[in-house]
């Protein structure tokens, strides 16, 4: 039982998320800038009672992987092309305003050009989880906005990782780079083809089988692609991808305990590790802050005036996309520097609280903006028709 | 009456259709296993909305299929649209202390009305297909299967026996 002893400060750690997932759960909050406060507070930053071990940190990189996972398993390219016009339409919109303000700001606040670019793409992304979270506990599934909310994120996501395969590339010769990806993601759409009668049969078993087969395949992949030396974030995606051609729906099942687990684990250590000592100023996250909500906002309008002639629109787009998440804090745990780090975890756990109350009470904005124009609009058509 | 079902990435199954006076229920499957409908009446902007368990689904479906629920007996109608509108029925029933002590061949169930007993749960146990020679208890709940007026004869004929 020593192993047990030796994760103490693990133990604690999940203790803590557990009590912080049982309130937020109850008052409907995001429980995401929770963990991550949490791991700050109980880390080398705050009271020093849980320190990052190898332990904690192979169940954090689970975390991301299963995270990963999941981004591949929801990858459904050939859906996009039914509503092509509208997916590109916002998708291109939300990218060019967001990453473009994002790497102008964080540029000119005295970040390198590359930091600038990481935080640029954290800053870019919304959180896919809460944006859905959202919508489901708002009811607010039958808006038009809804769809157009929800294949952005898809849009979001395939953006993020183009994003990663650069950022991994590195130094390396792309086109060598590319070619290894590839290599990677065929031989797995080869092997989910062939052997999808074998997959699907194997996770219709009710005993633990199933389980044992996604956990293996998940960890053996990452397992192989970090030993052929290429990215294993990539390679995990693409994995989801492939086996999403057979039954994407039992994997989900199946991975779905790893990924809540982990991805916690994950959250709460990235808090822990947190150096607030690095030389950002509080100006410097406020202003970052101010501009992350403000930059969907422009984005949010600008794609509610494309799609409906509605700026009312794109206020409900915006209040449901103001979060930032899982993916940002992935960014900032794979490839940031402690300042790019410290500044993408407070403008997620601001945006995340900011979007979560603009979502629930979107129904001011909207009355207060786009509102007062469709009311002007039709009292006068009645009167002119009696 | 037109239904389109669509696939919403990480959110679930929507159906949605548009009743012949214009106004739109739509039905959300979501993955985390709660049912959202949504009624927007038409000319209306904002949508009411409910969220529901599965089991509470399923009643919302049964009432909305015509059949009735009471207490302790509940029944299902189930339609195959692709087998010329087959329609049977399922109903539940509590047997009653008139009937107590006899078989399922004695009350003559399948010659008076047509009906089968599919099932009986005693004490929490269940009897899937009991043999003609099955003998009832007071308390029994029992599944039969038939059309409904097959089912409205077992309860005139049987069930005040």
């Amino acid at each position: 039982m020593d192993g047990i002893l030796a994760a103490q400060g693990l133990i604690i750690a999940l203790f803590v998320c557990l009590v912080l997932a049982l309130v937020t759960k109850y008052l409907s909050i995001p429980a995401i800038p929770f963990y991550i406060i949490a791991g700050v507070v109980l880390g080398k930053a705050g009271l020093g009672l849980v320190a990052s071990d190898p332990i904690s940190s192979f169940f954090s990189e689970l975390g991301l992987i299963f995270l990963l996972f999941f981004v591949g398993l929801g990858l459904k390219i050939d859906k996009i092309s039914e509503n092509q016009r509208e997916v590109l339409a916002s998708g291109i919109i939300d990218l060019n305003v967001n990453m473009l303000i994002g790497f102008v700001a964080a540029y000119l606040l005295g970040f390198s050009l590359i930091e600038a670019l990481i935080v640029a793409a954290a800053f870019y992304s919304s959180s896919t989880a809460l944006a859905v979270t959202s919508l489901i506990e708002n009811r607010k599934l039958m808006m038009r906005e809804a769809g157009t909310i929800i294949w952005l994120m898809v849009f979001e996501d395939l953006v993020l990782i183009v994003i990663l395969a650069l950022l991994s590339a590195g130094n390396e010769n792309l086109l060598l780079f590319a070619v290894e990806i590839l290599a990677g993601l065929g031989i797995m759409y080869v092997l989910a083809h062939y052997g999808k009668e074998f997959l699907v049969s194997l996770l219709e078993r009710d005993d633990e089988l199933p389980i044992l087969f996604t956990f293996v395949s998940v960890l053996a992949t990452a397992g192989a692609a970090l030993f052929l030396g290429i990215p294993d974030t990539l390679m995990v995606i693409a994995l989801g991808a492939a086996i999403a051609t057979t039954d994407p729906d039992a994997f989900e099942q199946h991975a779905r305990p790893f990924k809540d687990v982990f991805l916690v684990i994950f959250f709460v250590f990235f808090g822990v590790t947190i150096n607030l000592s690095g030389n950002v100023s509080m100006g410097v996250m406020a202003i970052i802050c101010l501009l992350a909500v403000a930059s969907k906002l422009i984005s949010g309008v600008l794609t509610g005036i494309a799609l409906y002639g509605s700026a009312a629109s794109g206020i409900e787009i915006w209040t449901n996309t103001i979060a930032r998440g899982e993916f940002s804090i992935a960014l900032a745990a794979l490839y940031g520097s402690p300042p790019v780090a410290v500044t993408i975890a407070v403008m997620v756990i601001v945006t995340s609280l900011v979007g979560s109350f603009a979502a629930k009470y979107s129904g001011v904005f909207t009355h207060g903006f786009g509102g007062g124009n469709r009311h002007r609009g039709p009292p006068r058509r009645v009167r002119a028709g009696h | 009456m037109a239904l389109r079902s669509l696939n919403l990435p990480g959110v679930g199954t929507k159906y949605e259709f548009e009743t012949d006076k214009g106004d739109t229920v739509a039905i959300f499957f979501t993955k985390a296993g709660t049912i959202q409908m949504y009624t927007l009446q038409k000319g209306c902007h904002t949508p009411s909305a409910a969220e529901m368990t599965p089991v509470e689904a399923r009643r919302l479906g049964n009432i909305l299929t015509g059949a009735i629920i009471e207490a302790d007996q509940e029944s299902v109608e189930i339609a195959f649209s692709a087998l010329a509108d087959l329609r049977v029925t399922i109903h539940s029933y509590i047997i009653p202390r008139a009937i107590a002590g006899k078989t399922i061949e004695d009350l003559g169930i399948r010659a008076k009305t047509g009906t089968t007993v599919i099932a009986v749960s005693r004490n929490d146990k269940n009897i899937i297909n009991p043999p003609p020679s099955f003998v009832f208890e007071t308390g029994d709940a029992v599944l039969v299967i038939g059309e409904s007026d097959q089912l409205r004869l077992f309860e005139r004929e049987i069930m005040v026996d």
